[in-house]
């Protein structure tokens, strides 16, 4: 049951863009976010989706996968295509009902929407969480904000909390659910009764397991501590990030399809919003 | 009399997923009333997983779980009611304590129950003297025990809902040779004493010699061997070919018997071992 959520999205593989720098992809869906807020026109759009799909089909990451992503957000794409259709006016009236008109601008204005939102989420996601491993993503974010290190603001300890929070949901997970069998076999029942009874019946599953979260918390300091880590300072890598010719490629590649949609918004003005 | 039974249980993890792993494949096997069973095998063999199917916590994926000849999956069965008759005590079950006092935290199961004041507390003072728990630690915190003190407070918490059938897992895991033996001794007392069913999983070939009647052997999700101590540890190369082994002093009779000594070899404790041994070495004083 609980087993069924998924923890970070990573897909593991070996694409192009897995391979890239943690710290260009980062940048990378940065960058990409911009270009989606460039397009201005239904040929920039039309652009934008294609090499969306491109960028997809490289990564190896199956659309279906993707579309899954999606899911949870089916009410708000709902809610917000409803809400253009309705309230967005235009000039080419399609439909009159009185209370509300439908415009033809508006429709198209929907649909634009919705593809924006589903564009940025995959687009973002592909290049960034699909491909690069949490503990990569965690490594690209302690070296790009490293120059914060300046203002004596403490990076490592949190990209290590952040590691060390990743690598702990499993294990909680695991317990949670070893826990909750534990203490249905002692007759607890957490699906029946009002909402105050099944608080009260979680609370024998809570406290063993901050209990024990805790226990966790405190083995693993021991444990570093045994290793001699002392924090960020003077410490090395055994692997090294090392920032390519290719990592530059992405950024440039990302870069050029911005310079494309600008270029489009200019050129081809037809269909503009 | 058996008092549980598979039927042909298969039992998958996570299926429909890449993820899929088959725990129990065609499994039949039967528990017999009032003795203590002691089911053995390698790690990740499926005991844990055929423990939960016993008392209702998972279903089976194909077959029948059986429970005093009642299918437990069907509709008509009382499957709340299973957990109460079949008490499981799980691997390292100190770490389910969650409440103030020793004394609240045995009570839990039997408050469940529905039971009232009085029968709640004269069970949970059973049940803490058959794992000799002092009623002196009724109100201090589960928290503050020791180990072994955590583990008897939550078994004595099974214990306390007076189940049919009682299963526990790895009861010993990780324990010093004096908290097995107190883990396990006091178990063995309150099955002589009730006279219920009990069913011990380990994977100590010298536990299991000691304090089970009958043992099942499991592999790979399978039932291996099934028979009395005696005769499961004759087969000392099936044992070792399943990843076991058989108790110490039974190798070192087979040992000794490999060196000439005509010894049974059907030995599994070292009382035995010592009887049998004098009386070979009697007989040929004689001679």
């Amino acid at each position: 049951m609980l087993k069924d959520i998924t923890l970070g999205q990573y897909f593991p593989g070996n694409s192009y863009l897995h391979r890239r720098d943690p710290r260009a992809k980062i940048v990378a869906s940065v960058l990409y976010i911009v270009v989606v807020f460039l397009c201005q026109n239904l040929w920039s759009f039309g652009f934008l989706v294609m090499a969306t799909l491109g960028i997809v089909a490289v990564s190896g990451v199956p659309l279906k996968i993707l579309l899954k992503s999606v899911k949870p957000l089916i009410f708000i794409l709902a809610f917000t295509t409803v809400y253009n259709v309705f309230f967005h006016t235009g000039e080419t009236l399609l439909v009159d009902l009185g209370f509300v008109d439908i415009y033809l601008e508006g429709i198209l204005f929907a649909v634009i929407m919705a593809v924006r939102i589903i564009c940025l989420l995959v687009g973002s996601s592909v290049i960034l969480t699909y491909t690069t491993s949490p503990i990569m993503l965690t490594d690209g974010l302690e070296r790009l904000l490293s120059p914060l290190k300046r203002l004596h603001l403490p990076v490592h300890e949190f990209a290590m909390m952040m590691t060390i929070a990743l690598r702990f949901i499993p294990t909680l997970i695991e317990e949670t659910e070893k826990i909750m069998s534990a203490q249905k076999a002692r007759g607890a029942d957490f699906s029946s009764g009002g909402l105050l009874k099944r608080v009260k019946a979680l609370i024998p599953v809570l406290i063993p397991l901050f209990i024990s979260a805790f226990r966790r918390a405190s083995d693993l300091a021991v444990a570093m501590e045994c290793r001699c880590y002392r924090g960020g300072e003077g410490r090395t890598r055994m692997t090294k990030l090392t920032f390519t010719l290719s990592d530059g490629l992405l950024l440039a590649w990302i870069a050029a399809m911005g310079a494309a949609v600008v270029l489009i918004n200019l050129y081809l003005p037809g269909l503009s919003l | 009399m058996s008092i549980l039974e598979l039927k042909n249980v298969s039992y998958a993890y996570s299926v429909g997923t890449p993820f899929a792993k088959k725990a129990l494949d065609n499994v039949s096997v039967s528990f017999e009333a009032n003795r203590i069973t002691g089911l053995i095998g390698h790690t990740g063999c499926g005991k844990s997983t055929l423990v939960q199917l016993l008392n209702g916590l998972l279903s089976p994926s194909e077959g029948q779980v059986l429970f005093d000849g009642q299918d437990v999956n069907e509709k008509g069965f009382d499957n709340k009611s299973l957990c109460f008759r079949v008490g499981l005590v799980f691997q390292y079950p100190e770490y389910q304590l969650f409440e103030e006092t020793v004394y609240a935290d045995i009570a839990y199961g039997p408050k469940n129950m529905g039971l009232d004041e009085q029968e709640i507390d004269r069970r949970i003072r059973t049940a803490a003297e058959f794992v000799r728990i002092d009623p002196k630690l009724f109100d201090a915190s589960p928290f503050d025990l020791s180990g072994g003190q955590k583990r008897r407070v939550a078994i004595a918490g099974i214990m306390a809902m007076d189940p049919e059938v009682l299963i526990l897992d790895e009861p010993a895991a990780g324990l010093d040779p004096v908290g097995r033996e107190e883990i396990l001794g006091g178990i063995r007392f309150y099955q002589r004493r009730r006279g219920n069913t009990v069913i011990i999983v380990s994977h100590s070939m010298e536990d299991m010699a000691r304090y089970s009647d009958r043992l099942v052997v499991m592999d790979h999700g399978r039932i291996a061997m099934e028979g009395d101590c005696a005769e499961i540890f004759s087969k000392a190369d099936a044992l070792t070919s399943v990843g076991l082994d058989v108790p110490q002093i039974t190798r070192f009779m087979l040992a000794l018997k490999q060196r000439g000594v005509d010894v049974r070899t059907d030995v599994f404790t070292v009382d035995q071992a010592r009887d049998e041994i004098l009386r070979v070495a009697g007989g040929n004083r004689h001679a």
